[in-house]
């Protein structure tokens, strides 16, 4: 399980994250929904102690952060992370050099999962495609928890749908996945928990399934009440 | 399999009620052997544990066997596909008199509509 407890974070003046908690649990896709940008990242950034936080905790499987900690969770940011002059195969066996969790049986896989070719130049990808790299050298690690900051943002809708296949898929079997997304139209179905952030802390967390099962609402239902919009 | 699904019913009993669909109209028969938690997932774009959730019920209810390793099954059990036949015509027809309960009409007229009807959609009309 990943938790974060009660974390708080400023940029200068302006408070990022105003006692943060929440769960991720193994198993679970959890999905982390703020409607203004603020916020979501940060958190991601965070957990991988790539910024640090003021005051709080995070654990991981109830450990404390520790190098050792992060060959459990890959992090996909949003922003390409390939050199643009390589072709995926160069890429792939660049990560395989670096990353001690790699498995080369999957990255084959998402080449063909994602309808990619190992010759491809990265550069002269579209937008979609490229996006797909970045999935799929996450992917290919052998963790326990995979972040991904904004999957689907600024992404073709076909793509879109193609990403979303790998939250039904067996590519993220039995692992924790922590997605932050605005747009929730696409994987209201696919997602099992929800966190709501609003202001720098977390106003709801609930199952999508037990909030249709309990309440009859949708998640955008749920997201409509909670912002108030 | 063709499945729309709805935002606001929990997706397992969207999914239940879309199967018993499928047994009742013969599409899946007794014995048939249904898709993969992992297949039905990926089919219908929703999350494998809702699948689970589904099947689990429809286990409970002896609507589908599951041997270890192998394929879930539709079940063979003559009475519990009955009752399932009856329980899900007896819904429609409440459904059905709940909708027109309070038109003025005959039930020799309805009788009839449901005659023309049953008749032109089995010759595939």
């Amino acid at each position: 399980m990943l938790e974060v407890i009660d974390i708080h974070k400023n940029f200068g003046r302006k408070k990022v994250l105003n006692g943060v908690s929440f769960t991720a649990d193994k198993g679970d896709i959890t999905c982390l929904i703020g409607i203004n940008g603020v916020g979501k990242t940060t958190i991601l950034n965070s957990i991988m102690n790539l910024t640090p936080i003021k005051k709080g905790e995070i654990l991981i499987d109830g450990q404390p952060q520790s190098p050792s900690m992060y060959n459990k969770i890959a992090f996909i940011p949003d922003a390409s992370i390939i050199l643009p002059g390589m072709t995926v195969q160069e890429a792939i066996d660049f990560m395989k050099d670096y990353y001690s969790v790699w498995n080369d049986k999957r990255a084959k896989d998402l080449i063909r999962f994602f309808r990619l070719k190992a010759t491809d130049k990265i550069q002269d990808l579209s937008k979609g495609n490229q996006a797909k790299i970045n999935l799929l050298v996450g992917l290919s690690l052998d963790v326990d928890y995979i972040l991904m900051d904004e999957p689907f943002s600024g992404i073709d809708i076909f793509t879109r749908e193609q990403i979303a296949e790998v939250f039904s898929s067996r590519l993220v079997e039995d692992r924790g996945v922590l997605i932050t997304t605005h747009e929730i139209a696409d994987i209201e179905h696919l997602i099992d928990k929800v966190v709501l952030l609003d202001d720098g802390a977390i106003i709801k967390e609930f199952y999508a399934e037990e909030m249709r099962e309990n309440e009859g609402m949708s998640v955008v239902d749920v997201m409509r009440e909670a912002f108030n919009a | 399999m063709d499945l729309i699904l709805n935002k606001r019913d929990p997706i397992y009993l969207q999914v239940i009620h879309f199967l018993k669909k499928e047994i009742v109209a013969g599409h899946l028969r007794p014995g048939e052997e249904i898709p993969s938690r992992r297949q039905l997932a990926n089919d219908l774009k929703i999350n494998p544990n809702t699948v689970q959730r589904a099947y689990s019920e429809m286990e409970a209810e002896n609507l589908i066997h599951t041997e270890p390793n192998r394929p879930s099954k539709i079940t063979e059990d003559p009475n519990v596909l009955r009752q399932l036949k009856s329980e899900w015509v007896n819904h429609a027809v409440k459904d059905f008199v709940s909708a027109i309960r309070n038109v003025d009409i005959s039930i020799e007229e309805v009788t009839e509509l449901i005659t023309t009807e049953m008749n032109h959609t089995k010759t595939g009309g």
